[in-house]
């Protein structure tokens, strides 16, 4: 029995990722390229970007509205205004942005991007529209340790995920350690922490927390770069020469009428603003929404997730044999890939047949996952009702979904009510997760407040506070059902 | 109308895995009789009870239940033929979720279709049967054993069954509460109601049984009118039973 269920399994798992595999090359093997068509038809340029790079692009709060702002967003209007289609923003963690363009969540991705050789093999460039050239962020007080950046040799040297300085560093800077994260939020804090001894960063954003911060100096990278690794370009999905060839027009205007300055110094002006009041009341309505987001998705999951887990729970107790080892194999390989993987694949991998928003993917795939867990708190639930029940019901003749429905369920959800309660509580913890594909929950709101203010812990403790609010409000109501239901039986 | 053959097994065994549990059973019973089922711990009474409405699978043999034979029908025939026979087991077996009255009308009116206010109303009269009419609107939690079986009793009548099949009902009640119990179970049986008893109550079955069914090692051993077997029982292994049982009480 044992061996089978894991030869389904394995059979499910092959089968799934060659549906993935092909349906990627089909998508890829588009040929026709209509990508300029497609934009000027639907009057509207989707553009995808991870705002927490200032000054390419961060957020800001004005009168009281979210807004993304900031160099390349100035780059982007521009594009757009050419193309005379209104820009659409769309906000991911860096990470994503190249698979957000590759799997068609995006007609194009600005984010300070530098075209490397590596990046050229998956997604096409436009044309270098602002060379900034690396740098290196360290802490005031260690000035006279790492004058130049000879002196990092051996140091411990913080750059985001999948960015090109996290690359350099580990090829330039010898016997350093490299440590990277999402978000460059988290590496200036790690760096005031002294997690870190130097951040490589690209020139501007160095220079934009330095405005900022006292507590921070910048050296110059000092490495011998050529043109792709220093300049940012706008990313593409391959085989779109049409729209390319649009773009570039506008990146050759803004080169001869040097844009990018007046944008930098716009971006700049923002972010004074900015600084200005960074008390946790302001940004209120960011936390306020991220809220309820939070508790959106986990009411939504805890439904889905109930109904889907009954579902399962009931096939586990099917006569036919395909019926129990495909709930069996469902349950287990939810369990045994992370709530992560599974996220990006719904918004990522099933998003190349049928494009779906990040917020009702994350909520898919939240439902999903909780789906799995709950099965198997319901399955323990209901082996748990006393034999006797099912005979009783049995022998008065009750057919097996009467029997289900009216004895063995209520019974089992009153035994496993606490569990339940539990996974709910998970729930609204563990679907801070979505945030990676840039919905606006709890977890995403922070990291705007805190690329935003460049307040590294204080946001944290807010987000914390209102995740413990949520949670032990959750546990109150649940012990308040839990003390009703004891009281009925 | 005392001639109508109820139930009729032939031949039947049962086994669980290798072991043997119920070996050649052979046994009639008739419209109108209380067969009382007696014998030493581990004989088959209970298997050979589930046997009687497939709760148990049997091996090999028949159960005719008014001609059907139950262990040659599908699923959806033995539904419809088990309504038909009441169970009342040791533990009661009440459902804990509802209150009384709905634990006696849940099967009426999903099975029979019935309407809420008719099954209400049979409900309530045989809570009367049972003496618990009061006791209606309260959940099975909060009433003694004694009053549990009564109503665990008063269920399997819900349904309106030709036979009531009882596990040891009293075995699991404190001392003073096995007569109210019993009560309710003669009574039945002076309506005429069809029953077969598995029971440790000598008393009980020398009162109110037509026969008596000694089992023993997974066959019924002896067979007979209640005043025959307790007193001159044929059998070894009886003989040795009732004696001990008669010393005890
Ligand atoms: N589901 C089962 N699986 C395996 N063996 C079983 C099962 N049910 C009963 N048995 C065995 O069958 C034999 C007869 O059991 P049964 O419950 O019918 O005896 P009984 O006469 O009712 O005894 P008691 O007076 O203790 O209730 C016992 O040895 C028991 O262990
Ligand atoms: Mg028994």
């Amino acid at each position: 029995m044992k061996k089978r269920v894991k030869a389904i399994i394995q059979v499910i798992m092959v089968i799934g990722i060659f549906l993935t595999l092909g349906i990627w090359q089909t998508t890829q093997a588009d040929a026709a390229d209509n990508s300029l068509q497609r934009i000027k038809q639907r009057g509207e340029l989707i553009m995808v970007t991870s705002p927490d790079y200032p000054p390419y692009e961060f957020q800001v709060n004005k009168n009281g509205k979210s807004r993304i702002v900031g160099m390349d967003i100035d780059v982007a209007k521009k594009v757009a205004k050419d193309l005379h289609v209104k820009l659409v923003i769309k906000s991911m963690n860096f990470d994503s942005l190249l698979v957000a363009i590759q799997t068609g969540k995006a007609d194009m991705a600005i984010g300070g991007i530098n075209p490397t050789t590596t990046r050229r093999q998956s997604v096409d460039f436009s044309k270098i529209y602002y060379s900034g050239g690396q740098s290196f962020l360290i802490n005031s007080s260690d000035v006279n340790k790492y004058k130049s950046v000879k002196n990092l040799r051996g140091a411990t040297i913080g750059a985001q995920t999948g960015t090109l300085q996290y690359g350099l560093a580990k090829k330039k800077i010898p016997n350093s350690t490299v440590k990277g994260m999402d978000k460059s939020t988290d590496l200036v804090l790690a760096l005031k922490t002294h997690k870190i001894d130097a951040l490589g960063i690209e020139k501007p954003s160095a220079e934009a927390y330095v405005k900022n911060d006292p507590s921070l100096k910048m050296i110059p990278s000092g490495y011998h770069l050529d043109k792709n690794e220093v300049g940012a370009a706008i990313a593409f999905k391959k085989g779109s020469d049409s729209l390319v060839n649009a773009v570039n027009k506008s990146i050759d205007q803004i080169k001869q009428q040097h844009l990018t300055d007046q944008y930098l110094a716009s971006a700049g002006k923002y972010m004074k603003v900015n600084t200005v009041n960074t008390s946790m009341w302001h940004y209120w309505s960011y936390f306020a929404k991220g809220v309820e987001y939070t508790i959106l998705i986990s009411i939504v999951a805890t439904f889905f997730g109930v109904l889907i887990g009954v579902i399962l729970a009931l096939m586990r107790f099917s006569k036919q044999k395909w019926i129990r080892g495909l709930a069996i194999s469902y349950t287990e390989f939810i369990r045994g890939t992370p709530l992560m993987v599974q996220v990006m694949f719904v918004y990522f991998g099933i998003g190349v047949v049928v494009n779906i928003p990040a917020l009702i993917s994350g909520m898919i795939a939240v439902s999903l996952n909780s789906g799995a867990y709950v099965a198997e708190i319901i399955r323990g639930g209901i082996n748990s009702v006393a034999a006797g029940q099912t005979e009783a019901a049995e022998s008065l003749g009750l057919s097996k979904r009467d029997m289900m429905r009216f004895v063995i369920l209520p019974q089992a959800f009153k035994n496993i009510w606490p569990a339940l309660g539990n996974e709910f509580i998970s729930l609204i913890k563990e679907s801070s997760i979505v945030s990676i594909i840039g919905v606006t929950d709890l977890i995403y709101q922070l990291n705007i407040v805190r690329a935003d203010t460049y307040r590294g812990v204080m946001p944290i403790f807010v987000a914390m506070l209102l995740y413990f609010i949520m949670t032990f409000a959750l546990t109150r109501l649940l012990n308040h059902y839990e003390g009703k239901m004891k009281h009925a039986g | 109308m005392q001639d109508k053959t109820i139930l009729e097994v032939k031949h039947l065994s049962k086994k669980f895995g290798e072991t043997d549990v119920l070996k050649d059973i052979d046994g009639t019973v008739k419209s109108g009789e209380v067969i009382c089922v007696i014998g030493p711990s581990g004989a088959g009474k209970s298997t050979f009870l589930r046997c009687l409405n497939l709760l148990e699978k049997p091996t090999s043999g028949e159960v005719n239940f008014e001609g059907t034979d139950l262990t040659n029908v599908d699923d959806k025939q033995l539904v419809k033929l088990r309504e038909r026979m009441g169970m009342v087991f040791q533990s009661f077996n009440l459902f804990p979720n509802m209150t009384v009255i709905e634990n006696l009308k849940l099967a009426p009116i999903r099975v029979k279709g019935m309407a809420d206010a008719e099954a209400e109303k049979t409900g309530m009269h045989l809570l009367g049967l049972v003496g618990l009419q009061e006791k209606a609107h309260v959940y099975p939690s909060s009433l003694s054993g004694g009053q549990q079986q009564r109503v665990a009793i008063a269920r399997a009548l819900a349904m309106n069954p030709e036979v009531m099949l009882f596990d040891e009902p009293t075995s699991a009640l404190d001392p003073e509460m096995v007569g109210e119990v019993l009560e309710v179970m003669q009574k039945l049986a002076n309506e005429g109601m069809t029953m077969v008893v598995v029971t440790h109550e000598m008393g009980f079955a020398k009162e109110v049984a037509d026969e008596v069914w000694f089992m023993a090692d997974g066959y019924i051993l002896e067979k007979g009118k209640p005043e025959d077997v307790f007193d001159h029982p044929q059998n070894e292994r009886a003989k040795d039973f009732i004696g001990k049982i008669i010393q005890s009480v």
